[in-house]
């Protein structure tokens, strides 16, 4: 029997919690274990192809972690999705607020637009993580 | 013959040694081993626990100083 599926609402930009978000959908991916991962509010910014700025708001754990060769929370995403199977949609009401179109985003990252409806629904299904 | 093939991923931070691992494992044939070299305690726990769950073989982990050797045969 496989494990069931793991579901990420992820909406914090912040450094630390985007890496565990990661660590957690990748391995999990790697696993054998289905993982959706739904973005939205601050979390938005660091899949943007120009995020302006610094890609991630960190406290101190973030500076070490920039520091050390910590693998990147984005390539993370990335790797979990090319190794595993990972779906990592937008929240629509983020990028309608924020005015970012889908082609502003790292799209060999993000699948597509998806609204929180569908998501929870999807949710249903497994396990939901909230960072 | 079946080959080993072996990763340096010293100095890399977990997950990365087990990303490495995997990519690596698609390159490679059912019955072949790869080698990770590893510095970081966290993969020389997660990596036999990985292989167990995703049904691969535990050749063998040795620490030599700072560095771990961990075997894992592809399985399927």
């Amino acid at each position: 029997m496989s494990a069931p599926a793991l579901f990420i609402l992820l909406c914090s930009g912040e450094h630390e919690k985007i890496q565990m978000a990661a660590m957690a959908a990748s391995v999990a991916a790697v696993s054998e274990r289905p993982v959706e991962v739904f973005v939205s509010m601050n979390a938005l910014k660091p899949f943007q192809k120009n995020p302006g700025g610094e890609r991630y708001a960190g406290g101190e754990f973030s500076k070490l972690m920039l520091e050390r060769k910590v693998p990147d929370a984005i390539e993370l995403f990335e790797q979990g999705k090319m190794l595993g199977e990972m779906k990592v949609f937008a929240c629509s009401m983020a990028m309608d607020v924020a005015g970012v179109e889908l082609e502003d985003l790292r799209t060999e990252i993000i699948d597509g637009v998806g609204g929180l409806t569908k998501f929870l629904s999807d949710a249903e299904a497994g396990q939901l993580a909230v960072f | 013959m079946p080959s080993t093939t072996t990763i340096d991923a010293r100095g890399a931070f977990c997950p990365g040694p087990l990303m490495e691992l995997i990519a690596n494992l698609k390159l490679v044939e059912i019955g072949d081993k790869i080698e990770v070299l590893s510095t970081d305690k966290g993969s020389a726990m997660d990596i036999p626990e990985w292989v167990k769950k995703v049904k691969h073989e535990m050749v063998g982990i040795e620490q030599d100083g700072d560095i771990w050797h961990i075997v894992v045969r592809k399985m399927k």
